[in-house]
């Protein structure tokens, strides 16, 4: 399917850093004409030039333009979103007082699963999200049903947004005996195994390291791991997961979601251990927890991809998450103080899968001619006020379609 | 002072649920509620009729809050309604005030009409009384004063406010004692200070000096403490010595109180103690790019704790937004309090200590004869309010409504 040919006119874009004594003050932008064509970015012209043109023209009024966010990591299938308010219980067991109300609640959640991923996609549309990735539950007591559920949605929402789903055994890989519930999400539309604490919660880290990597070689499908596991003992499972992943040649396609382990050991540590994921081509998500934060800025200055995501819309495990990436930055960067416009503006790049508008030498590495046209309108005058300020969303764009807002 | 009217379908909440002895919700009822002369007069369920002819106002069964109060502010620092800017790196806190000096008499907007975007900002997150820190230093003199003073004078009515006379660049260091003692005459109702260790070099000598100007000027106190660690917890303690000496208990506040997070809790209950029985309060932002007070703790010891934005958007931080809802529900998260209760008595650091029910679950808010200074929200009861930050519909100081959205309201559910 071929999509609308247009121009997007007086698109403000960031063209490079102002500089006072060597050091970055300020951003400078300038306006553009952008023509769409196919999905994609297929030209940028000044805007001092006139245009003439016959194709349809929509002015974008001077908004600032940024690629649009990614949210890396998120329940769509158990969000309490656009229900009725609820706060979760006192965990006396921890993490199995969840496990437990789960065998109630996913059951009594079913009919309005549909609903509420709907309605919470819309939140993350309007926040200027346009790829998802969300951990489905495939465990005993759902069955697949979650997921039926889910892959609905995201058929529905093809048009608006691109959604990966993760086949998530959220009540243990081993513990829950879910390995053929895993093995038929994979062929049912998930397109990644997940996985939950190998130690703490299915009790042998070997084993269920290993039955993830097999299910993910047989299927063909990437990782992703939810490792809460503190101290030493997360940090050690990411030694086996690292030496499995290679073991497989499964370099660049494993995630590990959470990671806290690193915001328990030292930085010298931690920075080693960001060899060996770097190595491996591992990357981290984070939901950027405010009581206990892994040392982000490091692990990027070593070289892992980090991305972030939401986890938990108001749900039984958490009453907070707002839906907003861009939020999500600027809480990343009031935590490792990165207030000055160079750090604030490169701080997108958690939300953008890498991508920032200027590079360290202030070139205009995005947009480029042939970028998708995937892109968010905020009311800004460049990234690094967009991410200290959280400004607000004007519309938000899916392959060249505006899909929420308007201009 | 406007004529009576009714606030008609106010939802107020009532008790709590419980199973089990634990609290699972929250029961709410839909209330009218007569405002006169500044105060709630009168309150019937709805199931009794409305017999009199005061007009009405339908808020639709929006649930009813005390309004919020912002225990920490600068209303004289903040950019907002200037262009963006970014922060400058720097190697000292002197550095900082050096820049501060030279960036805020530059903008091309007066402090005045920012500290006014700022106090608007305020109304329509539900906030009716602020406490702004006012800097005062030779340079500058008393101007920050009369500016802040200017815009508070704008908000007549909408607002209440207490300010502190806040020697930014140290009580002794700037050699502010006069200047101070002026500003105590010209409006400021509290002596500021800054880091008595690092800024001013000699706790002993800036504590007594701060003291003695609040006893002599009649006013309080409201210490910014961020030395660290032991430094922070031996200043505390020679504050509250000298609050006691001075007769000053319930009139003392130390803003950031670092100290008390970097210290171990068993240690951080003794100074809890100390401070409960000087009457000393203490006011957090909340950072979340170090430690803070034990907020749970303190409460616990009977030390009052409120919170405050501190820095919104300024040359310090070019974060914050004067959404206190939003500070409190970051509280909440940091500190794990995620049940019903928690997240509903997490209210009372923004609210001067109230909330709707009390621990037991008695409904303790609103009473008849309350100021009428409320502020109607989005939200099921006060447990969502803190957790999801729904949006603030209308805030009301005193009888007079100063925020209503009531008209725009777009449901997002």
């Amino acid at each position: 399917m071929a999509g609308k040919t247009y121009w997007l006119t007086n698109v403000k874009l960031e063209t490079g850093y102002r500089y006072e004594n060597g050091s970055v003050t300020g951003t400078k932008t300038e306006q553009f004409h952008v023509r769409i064509e196919d999905r994609t970015i297929r030209e940028i012209v000044s805007a001092d030039k006139l245009l003439i043109t016959d194709l349809p023209i929509q002015d974008a009024n001077n908004y600032l333009m940024l690629p649009s966010f990614r949210d890396m990591h998120i329940h769509l299938d158990k969000t309490y979103y656009s229900g009725p308010w609820k706060a979760p219980t006192i965990p006396s067991k921890g993490i199995i007082t969840r496990l437990e109300e789960e065998e109630k609640l996913l059951p009594r959640q079913l009919p309005v699963v549909e609903e509420r991923a709907k309605n919470l996609l819309d939140l993350l549309l309007r926040a200027g999200s346009t790829h998802i990735r969300t951990h489905c539950n495939v465990d005993p007591v759902i069955g697949l049903k979650n997921l039926e559920a889910t892959l609905q949605v995201v058929e529905a929402y093809k048009g608006k947004a691109s959604v990966e789903v993760v086949a998530f055994p959220q009540h243990g890989l081993l513990r829950s005996q879910s390995v053929s519930l895993i093995r038929e999400a994979l062929k049912n539309g998930a397109s990644l195994v997940g996985g939950v604490d190998p130690a703490t919660i299915d009790g042998n880290i070997e084993k269920s390291l290993q039955t993830v990597m097999e299910l993910a070689v047989e299927s063909n499908a990437n990782i992703d791991l939810h490792i809460h596991d503190p101290g030493h003992l997360g940090i050690f499972t990411f030694k086996r997961l690292a030496a499995l992943t290679e073991e497989a040649g499964w370099q660049g396609r494993v995630t590990i979601s959470h990671a806290l382990a690193l915001a328990d050991i030292s930085l010298e540590e931690a920075s080693d251990v960001a060899d060996m994921l770097v190595h491996q081509g591992i990357s981290i998500t984070s939901s950027v927890p405010i009581g206990k934060t892994i040392p982000i800025p490091l692990l990027q200055k070593k070289g892992v991809e980090v991305s972030l995501g939401d986890d938990s819309i108001t749900d039984h495990w958490s009453p907070f998450g707002k839906g907003d990436s861009l939020e999500k930055a600027g809480i990343l960067a009031e935590r490792f103080r990165l207030s000055d416009e160079f750090s604030l503006g490169q701080t997108l790049r958690y939300i953008t899968g890498g991508v920032t508008t200027l590079n360290a030498d202030g070139q205009r590495i995005w947009p480029h001619v042939g970028d998708d046209a995937d892109f968010v309108f905020v009311d800004a005058s460049c990234s690094a006020e967009a991410v200290a300020r959280r400004t607000s969303r004007v519309a938000t764009f899916f392959k060249g379609n505006l899909v929420v807002g308007t201009l | 002072m406007s004529t009576a009217f009714w606030l008609t379908n106010t939802t107020l909440e009532t008790g709590y649920q419980n199973n089990n002895g634990v609290v699972t919700g929250t029961n709410t009822e839909r209330f009218h509620l007569l405002i006169d002369g500044g105060k709630i007069s009168k309150i019937i369920p709805v199931t009794e009729a409305i017999t009199d002819d005061f007009p009405q106002k339908d808020v639709k069964g929006l649930l009813m809050l005390p309004s919020f109060v912002e225990k920490h502010c600068h209303l004289d620092k903040t950019l907002l309604g200037d262009r963006w800017r970014s922060v400058t790196p720097v190697n000292s806190i002197f550095e900082r005030l050096e820049i501060e000096k030279k960036v805020l008499p530059s903008l091309e907007t007066t402090t005045q009409e920012r500290a006014e975007k700022l106090l608007n900002n305020y109304l329509t997150s539900g906030v009716t009384h602020v406490r702004t820190h006012v800097d005062i230093y030779p340079e500058v003199g008393l101007k920050n004063l009369e500016e802040v003073k200017k815009a508070l004078q704008t908000f007549e009515g909408k607002l209440s406010y207490e300010i502190v006379a806040f020697p930014q660049h140290g009580l002794l260091r700037s050699n502010a004692k006069n200047l101070i003692s002026e500003a105590l005459h010209q409006g400021a109702n509290y002596v500021g200070g800054v880091d008595p260790a690092t800024v001013d070099g000699d706790i002993e000598a800036s504590l007594q000096q701060m003291v003695d100007l609040a006893v002599e000027g009649n006013a309080g106190i409201d210490l910014h403490l961020h030395d660290a660690d032991h430094l922070g917890i031996f200043t505390m303690k020679r504050l509250a010595r000298l609050t006691k000496e001075a007769g000053l208990q319930g009139k003392v506040a130390i803003s950031h109180a670092f100290g008390l997070g970097d210290i171990p809790l068993s240690q951080a209950k003794g100074v809890a103690e100390i401070l409960a029985d000087a009457g000393i309060s203490i006011i957090t932002s909340v950072p979340i790019d170090r430690k803070f007070p034990p907020v749970g703790l303190l409460r616990k010891k009977g030390v009052p704790v409120a919170v405050g934005c501190d820095n919104i958007f300024d040359v310090w931080s070019p974060f914050g937004n004067g959404n206190i809802l939003e500070r409190a529900g970051r509280l909440a998260e940091i500190s794990g309090w995620v049940d019903e209760q928690s997240l509903a008595q997490t209210l009372s650091f923004i609210t001067d200590g109230k909330t709707p029910l009390n621990h037991q679950g008695e409904q303790v808010w609103p009473n008849v004869g309350d100021d009428a200074s409320i502020v109607l929200v989005d939200a099921s009861c006060s447990a969502e309010a803190i957790a999801r930050r729904p949006g603030r519909v209308m805030t009301m100081h005193k009888g007079e409504i100063v925020s209503d959205s009531f008209g725009e309201r777009i449901d997002e559910k």
